[in-house]
């Protein structure tokens, strides 16, 4: 288990990490990659949406390109406090502070649940990923983008004690046992790390 | 945060409504405390905010 899948390590690494994540994050997590993650949705007929993680809302901007609303959910009060600024506490933004593996959320209440740069803190994402499953409506999509395993022997060695990395066979294993279909991956990255990000959606069975 | 998503919330731990007790504000609760109907847990909405994270991840806030 990597450092940081510890919820409390998590939110006391994120406390100080806040004040430069979103100069951080762009290298791993671009605007490019984003709108490649959001062209994999459907936005048609008003779809309600979740974004789990939102951590200080880049993800979140991009939804609000394609809808009026998103209601969000982040465990740091540190990373909202930046969404906050973007947003405001009263704007466009349902916020919530809540942990994505026990989500405060009825079942079948979500069209699309979003959710990009979190699944590496779950301590247990299969858990995770049902818990997802479980307030999207039958048929509603599930879109995730995490950090794909990397090549080299090194680099693994870091993402081991770091984080959870996974690759497409990891992630087809983890979605399918949370009981999603239709799962698929898109590797993602800025020119010079062109496979650094892994997007996954899914549906829920009808 | 909006009344209207009373609707859609639901306590963390065992999934059960949760009423809205001392709220200030209509439409946009300021602040109140959400109650689940079945164990009791109490989470508070603070500055508009709804804290709905399970008591064991909560931070210590200062008095």
């Amino acid at each position: 288990m990597g450092i940081l899948e510890n919820k409390a390590r998590a939110r006391f690494f994120y406390k100080y990490l806040s004040r430069v994540y979103d100069r951080v994050n762009p290298f791993i997590w671009n605007e490019e990659m984003r709108t490649e993650a959001l062209d994999l949705l459907d936005f048609d007929d008003e779809p309600r949406v979740l974004d789990v993680g939102c951590g200080t809302g880049f993800g979140t901007e991009g939804l609000l390109e394609h809808v009026d609303r998103v209601v969000a959910l982040d465990q740091s009060p540190h990373q909202l406090q930046q969404a906050y600024g973007k947003f405001g506490k009263r704007g466009p933004v349902d916020f919530h502070l809540g942990d994505a593996e026990r989500l405060p959320f009825a079942s079948n209440t979500f069209d699309i649940v979003w959710s990009s740069g979190s699944i590496e803190y779950w301590p247990q994402p299969v858990r995770t990923l049902r818990e997802i499953r479980r307030v999207l409506v039958p048929g509603g999509q599930v879109l995730v983008v995490g950090p794909n395993y990397p090549d080299h022997t090194i680099t693994q060695k870091l993402a081991d004690a770091i984080m959870l990395f996974y690759d497409e066979a990891d992630a087809d294993r983890m979605f399918t046992k949370a009981g999603f279909e239709d799962v698929e991956h898109v590797l993602m990255g800025p020119s010079y790390d062109p496979e650094v990000a892994i997007t996954t959606v899914g549906r829920a069975p009808e | 945060m909006k009344e209207s998503l009373l609707d859609v919330l639901c306590c963390p731990l065992d999934k059960h409504d949760l009423e809205l007790e001392d709220a200030v504000g209509d439409d946009d609760v300021e602040s109140g405390t959400l109650v689940c109907t079945e164990c009791g847990e109490r989470y508070p909405i603070e500055d508009g905010i709804p804290n709905l994270l399970p008591p064991d991840m909560r931070e210590e806030t200062p008095a």
